[in-house]
């Protein structure tokens, strides 16, 4: 889907208006602070009173994805949007949430909490697009519960960094639950700073966490990825970073905390840089030095 | 004269260790030429060395391509002339699909029907050593070159495989004049290719140069290349 084209947006906010809010058989959506006032029992969801956002309560099947854009157009504002997602029992829900920046120097900034509930045995396979500008400022910190059975894939993709990023993931995983994060990031110019936890909760719960960054042009990107297994359950960590250029730092650290015996927690970690003999093998083909490089980061970051 | 290689001494760039010594040979448009050598001869050196990898350094001679002098050449600059390589070892390129990079060398359709299965995949991930050689072929045309150097080629080709590469080569290369240069360890190929030209190459120099493949290939097959090492005769036979 084009990041751009959102005409089919459930929920469509520019800079701080609700532009659209489609009816949707068997799902509620609504600004998060219409549901405070009118479902006192969602409150327990939220740490305050929400000022923005949406919240999407998913009651029946669907068979068609939800679709959230919220956009920056003008220059200097500032959104703050709290978000919550509650997905009933045994659904399976495709999710597609855009966050994006319409132009150039804005100056915008994008701050996100959410919430996400994944009710007994469904299923949610949520892909989380970000593309920015260099002049914006983003922090996004959202939060997983995955409930017995069910099972979570998490895909967040950022090709397009802002100056400063700050996010924060942390899953919950309970009793047989599986809960998956792939993070895909390219910094440029960018300060990163990326906070990934899931929390193996339940007997038989599996977490997995991929996370790719490629950072070039004077990006630092910091990341703590980390699994914490207090039921007999299994994690796995995978970062991975490639620093395209020498004005880049990425620093990873992978955490592992086990404290049952019969949990099973492993994890890889690697930073490089681009290949010599990929760059000559394409230049061999070609293409240019720069050309080069671009199609062996894609890859990188596409694999 | 398409390539003329004259007097060429290259060294590894961060170790200043000599690994071609006082090269001298030329091709012409549309002709096919055999370089061989047994492993570690330099064979491979000199075909990275035309193609303008950076690891190795021109410490004495030159190279002409098309009368014009290319050692200061970047490896594309040299693509865009007319030369390409097919690796004998090609990296393989995680996430980048061949079908993306041969339609960012040529948006036209690729000119061999046998690389179609494997498009969709990634550069040389998971391709068997036939497969790659087919792979690498399809670059090269479409690369439109003047002149191609195939890194060997044939190795780890059955004979079947071995003789749709030579049936490739002859009808996509050597039928619309491109000339080619082919580097082989065994030199099996050389019977479909029959190159006008051989040398033989050991110890980063060519001891041997002759007109006559078979009566090299014959050599080789009774001495093997010990033969070559002893051998004082060095003028073209």
């Amino acid at each position: 889907m084009d990041i751009k084209n959102v005409c089919n947006a459930q929920f469509l906010q520019i800079d701080n208006r609700i532009q659209n809010i489609s009816f949707v058989k068997g799902v509620e959506i609504l600004p998060s602070l219409t549901a405070w006032q009118n479902y006192p029992w969602c409150r327990k969801y939220f740490s305050r009173k929400p000022r923005g956002g949406y919240f999407i309560w998913v009651k029946e099947k669907i068979s068609f994805p939800l679709v959230t854009c919220v956009s920056l157009t003008t220059k200097n504002v500032s959104q703050n949007l709290t978000n919550l997602i509650i997905i009933e029992k045994n659904l399976d829900v495709t999710a597609k949430g855009i966050c994006n920046s319409l132009a150039n120097n804005l100056s915008g900034t994008h701050i996100a909490t959410g919430k996400i509930i994944l009710k007994e045995g469904a299923r949610l396979n949520y892909l989380h697009w970000h593309k920015w500008s260099h002049s914006d400022i983003v922090q996004s910190n959202y939060e997983f519960i995955g409930e017995k059975n069910s099972k979570l894939l998490y895909s967040y993709q950022n090709l397009f960094s802002p100056s400063r990023l700050s996010l924060k993931t942390n899953v919950v995983v309970k009793k047989k639950a599986q809960a998956r994060l792939e993070i895909v990031i390219k910094g440029k110019r960018s300060k990163i700073n990326l906070e990934e936890s899931i929390n193996l909760q339940g007997k038989d719960a599996q977490g997995a966490v991929y996370l790719k960054l490629a950072g070039e042009k004077g990006s630092d990107i910091t990341g703590i990825s980390r699994i914490y297994a207090t039921a007999p359950s299994k994690g796995h960590l995978d970062c991975q970073g490639l620093v395209i250029d020498k004005s880049t730092t990425i620093s990873l650290v992978p955490q592992l905390v086990c404290s049952h015996k019969q949990a099973l927690v492993t994890h890889e970690a690697s930073i490089g840089r681009v290949n010599e003999d990929q760059l000559l093998y394409l230049r061999s083909r070609g293409l240019n030095q720069k050309e080069a490089t671009e199609l062996i980061v894609d890859g990188f970051l596409k694999k | 004269m398409l390539l003329r290689v004259k007097k060429l001494t290259v060294i590894l760039a961060d170790k200043n260790q000599t690994l071609l010594s006082d090269i001298d040979f030329s091709v012409s448009a549309g002709q096919c030429v055999a370089l061989l050598g047994p492993n570690g001869s330099g064979k491979t050196v000199l075909a990275h060395t035309i193609m303008g990898d950076p690891r190795y350094i021109i410490k004495q001679g030159q190279i002409y391509f098309a009368g014009t002098v290319i050692n200061h050449l970047s490896p594309e600059q040299r693509v865009k002339r007319g030369i390409a390589v097919a690796w004998q070892n090609p990296p393989v390129v995680p996430g980048v699909k061949l079908g993306q990079l041969l339609a960012k060398v040529d948006s036209k359709k690729p000119t061999l029907s046998l690389v179609v299965p494997f498009l969709h995949r990634d550069i040389n991930v998971g391709l068997s050593g036939g497969e790659k050689k087919i792979s690498e072929l399809a670059q090269l045309l479409s690369l439109r070159p003047k002149l191609v150097i195939l890194d060997e080629i044939d190795s780890g080709l059955d004979f079947k495989k071995l003789k749709e590469v030579g049936k490739i080569i002859k009808e996509n290369l050597l039928k619309k004049k491109v000339a080619v240069i082919i580097i082989t360890h065994n030199g099996e190929i050389l019977r479909y290719l029959k190159p006008e030209k051989t040398f033989i190459m050991i110890k980063g120099k060519i001891v041997c140069k002759g007109k006559n493949y078979r009566t090299i290939l014959a050599t080789l097959k009774k001495y093997g290349y010990k033969k070559c090492v002893q051998c004082s005769i060095s003028p073209d036979r």
